[in-house]
């Protein structure tokens, strides 16, 4: 099936928790904050639900940057969700780099339902960082790398 | 006879008691003078102070109660007459012709457009055109047109009937006429909500004359996106964006020669939410807002007048505008306004936004008349403090501004406590059974895929944007996608007839709709494909409107291929979709009531009457809580004798049993089956809900030389010494006491401890009790000198004419800023208070006998091992936080935990009364039913792949995760399981995963980039 | 060396004498020249066959989940064996963690803590030199068997400072340096995961790696495909591994597993004060919270 993603442009995954970042994004949306619209997001009850192979497998499968965003420390709708995704992203985000992961491509953030505004920095911020990246793509899966070349 | 109940007004509150008391199993008729529910709430652009959309939020409960089997919604109608006694009311109802028969009509439009007669938009305040056919609004329930009959050509000229001969459905009717029905009910519920003042009576502001005067109505619609603009700030003389704005507040309000004493209670936050969405929107538009006082009583209320001053440019000036002009080219308007020191000065404004008051409604009225209910002398249901929701007729309760100005989630609190006060007045009457009529889910078993797909052009919303016809087109190239189509406005009610119709025909067993977002629509779609014999979890939203078309509107191209890859992405995951099933769990008919103030008194009592245990905690070994301190209300009656006889009827209820000195040890459970263990001996305590009502303190001055000097108190105590000697008296002034008579000159200080850097709220009460303890020194004494100072009056709402009463008896207000406190000294044995006048811009010092402090009211240091026994958040003043600020006020996000009184926010002593009888209502919709289901979207176990590690015991925060202690794997408790998925996401193995979110599904989805 | 194995083994055969266990893991003598390899000792007469000498490179705890594995109804009077481990300090760690996921009831084990100088690594190929200290063992800061209940003295090792000095000098790189040294690394995997099976926290009963539905990574040996397996097996040991090598010594291709393991460990005691199996940690490390952990990873984009 012919994916209608645009190659020249980066492809941000952004797994965002239900009830305060994509409810952020949504504020985003309902203030009209525009932001590139190279991101797409994949709603998680909470952060805590992000595997972090989810993260390794997203680069795998093509994304360019993966940012995961959840409630702030305390806001948890779950309670404690962000902070055990919290020390699992810590030291996946410092593995993934050591093994050479630019950091720009793997990006945690919190967002609350009511900071549209920063949802919309946020994307910004991430696809400009991965956009500024002169080195290539992690991970290529080579069936991808020959669709590109094509 | 069973259990039957009228609501009168479709607004927020009147859908919030319709609902309710639907929920409670009761047969409820929605009686709308409009030809769709809704109200004022559905023409707000945002709601204060989160700003949530205001349609975003209403617009499910607008669909909830449009499809709820109990509630039936009848239009265009009024309550004409009332006869009987409640139980066993018959109220006649005047059906007015829509013209339209509503069981034909599929809303879609085609009329619309064929009718030749454009007339002003009342949906947009007039600021933009419609027909003389026309559905209210996009998201109007029922989604059917109504001809207009004052300007139809064939209502008036007998010529026209386009619309009938364009209407697909045969469903234009023009023969019919008034008709006059009987509805026999048990109670009947007032919630006809009040109109705005007509602005063309103040004359010296110049609407209705200028052009670019209008009202805070007219704004809102100009603020939204689904205004006449677009949500596009313009101008009416010239489309021109303006950056200067001015806000006028108090138009029609706090001002008896227009006819209004009443502050209308909202209109503060309303100028400062226009402020920040102003700005929002044009960043370089700057307002100004005029007031009189500034009443930000609420919950986070001073902070976002805080933002919007300290962050969106937002000058406040204390002053009233004595005139405007408009220059006659430009229309730019030159605003003279004196400022509270006296001075004139003028200000040249692109725009003049007049902050219109609330008013009693001559329909309103005139359905209070027709049911027999009081009015007060300015037109309002009248109610009692102790009796919120009571009017003058039994079985007739009201709720929202029909009986007094008020904001959204007092108008919703009033809604759940009327519904639960109708719903005890119908404590014997059987429950009428009606059977959700579900078709039973198809078997999907062995059967490929079969995926719908629906792209929603939310009328422009998305379709300006994004090109929905290719997205459509793409989406059917998709494999599994069977059908693929675009609709108007998913979430209309004819939309779901055309999903219904589709899963039909194409025998789809999976649907993606890309529309909004999933948080408010969801609930909708699953309804629909419950309703069409689909399980509702083989569903996928794609959020194309607010995460695409809003945020890309300048770049087209990309947000199309965005909208198809988020459609190509949803339909990977649908396709992995499995039907899921709530699990039914039985309900414990008990409530168990935290706090045996009047908070939880009221709730306890609610609920007992409608025949429910309730078991009451009380810390003390008294009943009472602070209503102990309180001596009598604002209008002057006396709160002993209501107390005690409170305390009686709770300590006699048969039902209603209470532990004293009760510390609670351990709370397991959940909603429906809850059991609690108190500290020392005794059977723990099954309980299907709980009702937080736990209280707060009066705030303990550190300054001012309270504690060093007698002669400085707080109004807590100063009501004690007014009353010491007349306790048993019936009014304030029956008996002048002699310690408050003989005082000479007596100041209180307002906001002590709140409104400050450390308690940036304010405690909402303090002015109400200063105003009503120097009304009672006054009529003890007219000699007693009193002085108050203040920073802000927040005599909200119906409050207002105490203040007037305070100021006619000779009380002298002082206002003073908040980094210029008054300062307290003894000098030589005399208390000494200076303070600068910011009014007469001097300072001034007064030698009082005695000095009140307005102590502020802080949250109960208990909340915090209460937020932890029922997992439920406190917010960062140490109240409690709620599901949602506006429209779940008493609900918290875990289910069968309800809040009500002080443990919520400060508040006095009827709103205490509507919380609590709200939280009793609320909790009644669960009790009132034999089983509960559990989530859905939960986590489940394979275990022959788990090894029991304990990964998911451990991160799981509701104990929904355990080790079978014999072959040391885990399984999950679906009733407590909140579908977190930190479990899943921690399981090496993969053998613990999400319902819903499946890890096959996400990978699924990840593929798909 | 051989006095130690003397004392262990008479230590081994008052266990089964006295009838405290069913089975000892040990080594005995491997089929090849300078090699040992792990046996099961079920009975007194098996104590001779058991072996302590400079070969016992194998970490043993790894058979352990495999011997406390449950049956199918456990509800039907099973009762968990009764296992003696021969354990250097690098076994023990093991040991500890399991007990903290639940794969090991403490109670049914004894530890034979043993005095370890270091073990040779596995022979590979022609890179290392038989009789070679593995690198483990000289960078091991943890000699000493922890929580032994059976103690076995003699001449053992000094615990190294650590420091994690490779690690250090592999993050200097620039990170395409590192990436192209770690994918040259992994481009070695012949996808036989030999690293897994001898791995102790490898006790899933299906690897994330073998699963079909949903299929994290592919069995094909496509590049990709074992990167993502070695980075998910990997983090999978954030907080839990113990540093012990035996991925490495498994690896038929000589992958140096080790350069990237050992950032986990670094991380788990840098960023959260875990050393995995010797840090009194209630629970693994990734299973619990502060509410002050870093936060130093988050982004905020409104920073200016």
């Amino acid at each position: 099936m012919a994916k209608p993603t645009n190659n020249s442009e980066p492809t941000i995954v952004a797994f965002l928790c239900n009830w305060c970042s994509y409810a952020g994004a949504d504020l985003a949306g309902v203030n009209r904050m525009q932001y590139p619209a190279n991101v797409r997001v994949i709603r998680v009850p909470c952060s805590g639900r992000v595997d972090p192979l989810y993260i390794i497998k997203a680069l795998q499968e093509g994304a360019d940057g993966v940012v995961v965003s959840g409630c702030h420390p305390g806001d948890c709708h779950y309670i404690s969700g962000n902070l055990v995704a919290r020390r699992k992203f810590a030291m996946l985000k410092s593995f993934l780099e050591y093994l050479g992961i630019e950091p720009e491509r793997v990006q945690f953030s919190w967002v609350s339902a009511s900071e549209g505004g920063r949802f919309a920095s946020l994307i910004e911020k991430v696809v400009d960082d991965v956009r500024k990246l002169r080195t290539p793509r992690k991970i290529v899966k080579e069936e991808t790398i020959t669709a590109n070349v094509r | 006879m069973y259990k039957k109940a009228m609501v009168v007004g479709g607004g927020v509150a009147g859908i919030q008691a319709a609902l309710d008391l639907a929920e409670m199993g009761i047969e409820t008729f929605l009686v709308e003078s409009g030809p769709s529910i809704g109200g004022r709430m559905s023409q707000l652009d945002k709601t204060f102070p989160t700003n949530d959309c205001a349609m975003c939020i209403l617009s499910p409960k607008l669909v909830q109660a449009g499809g709820h089997p109990y509630l039936h919604i009848i239009t265009n109608s009024e309550v004409a007459g009332v006869e009987g006694v409640a139980p066993d009311l018959k109220v006649k109802v005047l059906k007015r012709p829509r013209y339209v028969d509503e069981s034909k009509c599929t809303g879609c439009g085609i009329c619309v457009t064929k009718c030749p007669t454009k007339v002003p938009d009342p949906y947009n305040k007039g600021l933009s055109q419609t027909k003389a056919i026309r559905i209210p609004f996009p998201q109007a329930v029922p989604a059917v047109a109504v001809i207009d009959p004052a300007s139809c050509l064939y209502l008036k000229k007998g010529t026209c009937r386009l619309c009938q001969k364009a209407c697909g459905t045969n469903a234009i009717d023009f023969t019919q006429k008034d008709e006059l029905v009987t509805i026999e009910v048990g109670s009947v519920i007032l919630a006809c909500g009040t109109t705005e003042f007509n602005a063309k009576l103040k004359g010296e502001y110049g609407y209705g004359v200028f052009p670019n005067v209008v009202t805070s109505i007219e704004y809102e619609r100009l603020l939204s996106a689904s205004g006449p603009t677009g949500g596009h700030i313009v101008r009416p003389s010239d489309k021109k964006e303006p950056t200067r704005i001015a806000i006028l507040q108090c138009v029609g309000s706090r001002d008896i020669s227009a006819g209004n004493e009443h502050c209308s209670a909202i209109c503060c936050m309303q100028a400062a939410k226009d402020a920040i969405i102003t700005q929002e929107h044009l960043p370089k538009a700057k307002s100004t807002i005029f007031y009189m006082d500034i009443r930000a009583y609420g919950k986070g209320f001073d902070r976002f007048i805080a933002k919007a001053r300290d962050r969106h440019d937002t000058t406040l000036i204390n002053g009233r505008i004595a005139s405007v002009e408009s220059d006659p080219v430009t229309n730019d308007l030159d605003i003279r306004y004196i400022t509270q020191d006296g001075k004139v000065s003028s200000k040249k404004f692109d725009m003049l936004v007049l902050s219109v008051g609330m008013q009693p409604s001559v329909s309103s009225m005139a359905a209070a008349n027709n049911l027999h209910v009081r009015l007060d002398s300015a037109g309002f249901v009248s109610v009692d403090t102790m009796e919120p929701v009571t009017t003058s007729r039994a079985g007739i309760f009201a709720c929202g501004s029909v009986s007094g100005p008020k904001d959204i989630p007092e108008s919703v609190m009033e809604a759940s406590g009327a519904a639960s006060a109708a719903a005890s007045t119908m404590g014997d009457l059987e429950v009428k059974q009606i059977k959700a009529d579900l078709p039973i889910q198809k078997d999907l078993r062995g059967e490929p895929p079969r995926i719908g797909v629906y792209v929603c052009r939310c009328g422009i919303n998305i379709a300006s944007v994004v090109d929905v016809p290719s997205v459509v087109q793409y989406a059917q190239s998709l494999p599994g996608v069977k059908f693929a189509g675009e609709l108007m406005f998913s979430c209309a009610q004819d939309s779901q007839k055309a999903i219904k119709a589709a899963i039909e025909t194409h025998k789809l067993n999976r649907l993606v709709v890309a529309a909004c977002t999933p948080r408010t629509h969801e609930p909708l779609f699953q309804n629909t494909l419950e309703q069409a014999g689909v399980n509702p979890y083989l569903f996928e939203f794609a959020n194309i409107r607010e995460h695409c078309a809003w945020v890309h509107q300048k770049e087209p191209a990309n947000a199309t291929r965005k909208a198809c890859d988020l459609v190509r992405a949803s339909v990977a995951k649908v396709k992995l979709a499995a039907p899921l099933y709530r699990k039914s769990m039985g309900v414990t008919k008990g409530a168990l009531v935290i706090g045996g103030g009047l908070a939880g008194m009221t709730a306890a009592l609610d609920l007992a009457n409608q025949d429910y245990d309730v078991t009451m905690l009380e810390k003390s070994g008294e009943l009472g809580g602070n209503l102990l301190h309180v001596r009598s209300t604002l209008s002057g009656k006396v709160t002993r004798p209501e107390l005690a006889g409170l305390i009686e009827k709770v300590t006699v209820h048969a039902k209603i049993k209470t532990h004293f000195n009760a510390r609670i040890k351990k709370v397991s459970g959940y909603v429906g089956n809850f059991h609690t263990e108190l500290e020392g001996n005794g059977a723990p305590i099954d309980h299907g809900v709980v009702i937080v009502a736990s209280g707060a303190d009066e705030f303990q001055p550190a300054e001012y030389l309270y504690g060093k000097d007698d002669r400085v108190v707080t109004q807590r105590r100063l009501e004690e010494m007014i009353f010491a000697e007349s306790e048993n008296s019936q009014t304030v002034s029956d008996k002048p006491h002699s310690a408050i008579s003989n005082l000479k000159s007596v100041v209180m200080i307002q906001c002590v401890g709140s409104r400050d850097d450390k308690r940036d709220y304010c405690s909402r009460v303090c002015c109400s009790n200063a105003l009503k303890n120097a009304i009672a020194i006054k009529e003890q004494n007219p000699k007693t000198a009193v002085y108050i100072l203040f920073r802000d009056i927040r005599s909200y709402g119906l409050r207002e004419k105490y203040y007037r009463i305070a100021r006619e008896k000779g009380v002298i207000f002082i206002r003073f800023e908040k980094d210029k406190k008054p300062e307290v000294t003894n000098k030589g044995g005399n208390l000494v208070v200076s303070v600068k006048d910011t009014i007469l811009g001097k300072a001034v010092s007064i030698r009082p006998d005695l000095l009140v402090l307005s102590a502020g009211i802080v949250a109960n240091p208990d909340n915090k091992a209460l937020s932890q026994f029922f997992k439920v958040p406190l917010e960062q003043d140490g109240f409690f936080l709620e599901a949602h600020v506006k429209l779940r006020p008493v609900d918290f996000a875990t289910d069968g935990v309800f809040v009500c009184g002080l443990a919520h926010y400060p508040k006095d002593i009827g709103e205490t009364i509507a919380q609590a009888r709200a939280a009793a209502g609320r909790a009644a919709t669960i009790l009132s039913k034999k089983s509960i289901e559990s989530e859905g979207k939960i986590s489940s176990i394979r275990q022959e792949m788990c090894s029991g590690c304990g990964a998911c015991v451990a991160v799981c925060a509701y104990g929904a995760a355990e080790l079978d202690p014999v072959k040391g794997i885990a399984v999950v408790n679906e009733a407590l399981c909140k579908g977190c998925g930190a479990c899943a996401a921690s399981c090496r193995a993969g053998a613990i995963d999400l319902n819903g979110f499946r890890n096959e599904q996400i990978l699924s989805m990840l593929n798909t980039i | 060396m051989q006095d130690a194995e003397k004392k262990m083994k008479t230590a081994a055969k008052k266990l089964f004498d006295d009838k405290k266990v069913d089975v000892i893991v040990g080594f005995r003598k491997g089929s090849r020249a300078n090699s040992s390899r792990p046996y099961f000792a079920r009975s007194a007469a098996d104590v001779e066959n058991l072996v302590w000498n400079g070969f016992c490179t194998a970490n043993l705890a790894a058979f352990l989940p495999g011997l406390f594995e449950k049956p199918a109804r456990p509800e039907d009077g099973y009762k968990p064996p009764r296992i003696a481990v021969i354990a250097k300090g690098c076994d023990s760690r093991s040991v500890a963690g399991l007990v903290k996921e639940n794969q090991v009831p403490r109670a049914n084990v004894i530890v034979i803590g043993m005095p370890c100088n270091g073990m040779t690594a596995a022979v590979k190929g022609a890179q290392v030199k038989k009789d070679e200290i593995g690198r483990a063992c000289l960078e091991c800061v943890s000699p000493m068997v922890k929580d032994a209940d059976i103690s076995i003295t003699g001449e053992s090792r000094k615990p190294a400072k650590g420091g994690y000095a490779r690690v250090k000098a592999f993050a200097a790189k620039s990170s395409e340096e590192r990436w192209k040294a770690f994918v040259k690394e992994i481009a070695k995997c012949i996808r036989c995961n030999a690293c897994r099976e001898a791995c102790p926290n490898c006790y899933c009963k299906v690897c994330f790696a073998d699963q079909k539905k949903p299929a994290w990574v592919s069995p094909a040996n496509e590049l990709s495909e074992t990167i993502a397996f070695h980075m998910g097996r990997m983090f999978h040991q954030a907080g839990r591994c113990v540093e012990c090598d035996a991925c490495v010594n498994a690896c038929p291709m000589g992958i140096d597993l080790r350069l990237f393991t050992q950032k986990l460990a670094q991380d788990a005691h840098d960023l959260f004060g875990s050393v995995p199996g010797i840090s009194g940690d209630e629970a693994p490390m990734l299973n619990m919270f502060k509410q002050d952990d870093s936060e130093c990873f988050i982004t905020d984009p409104e920073e200016k």
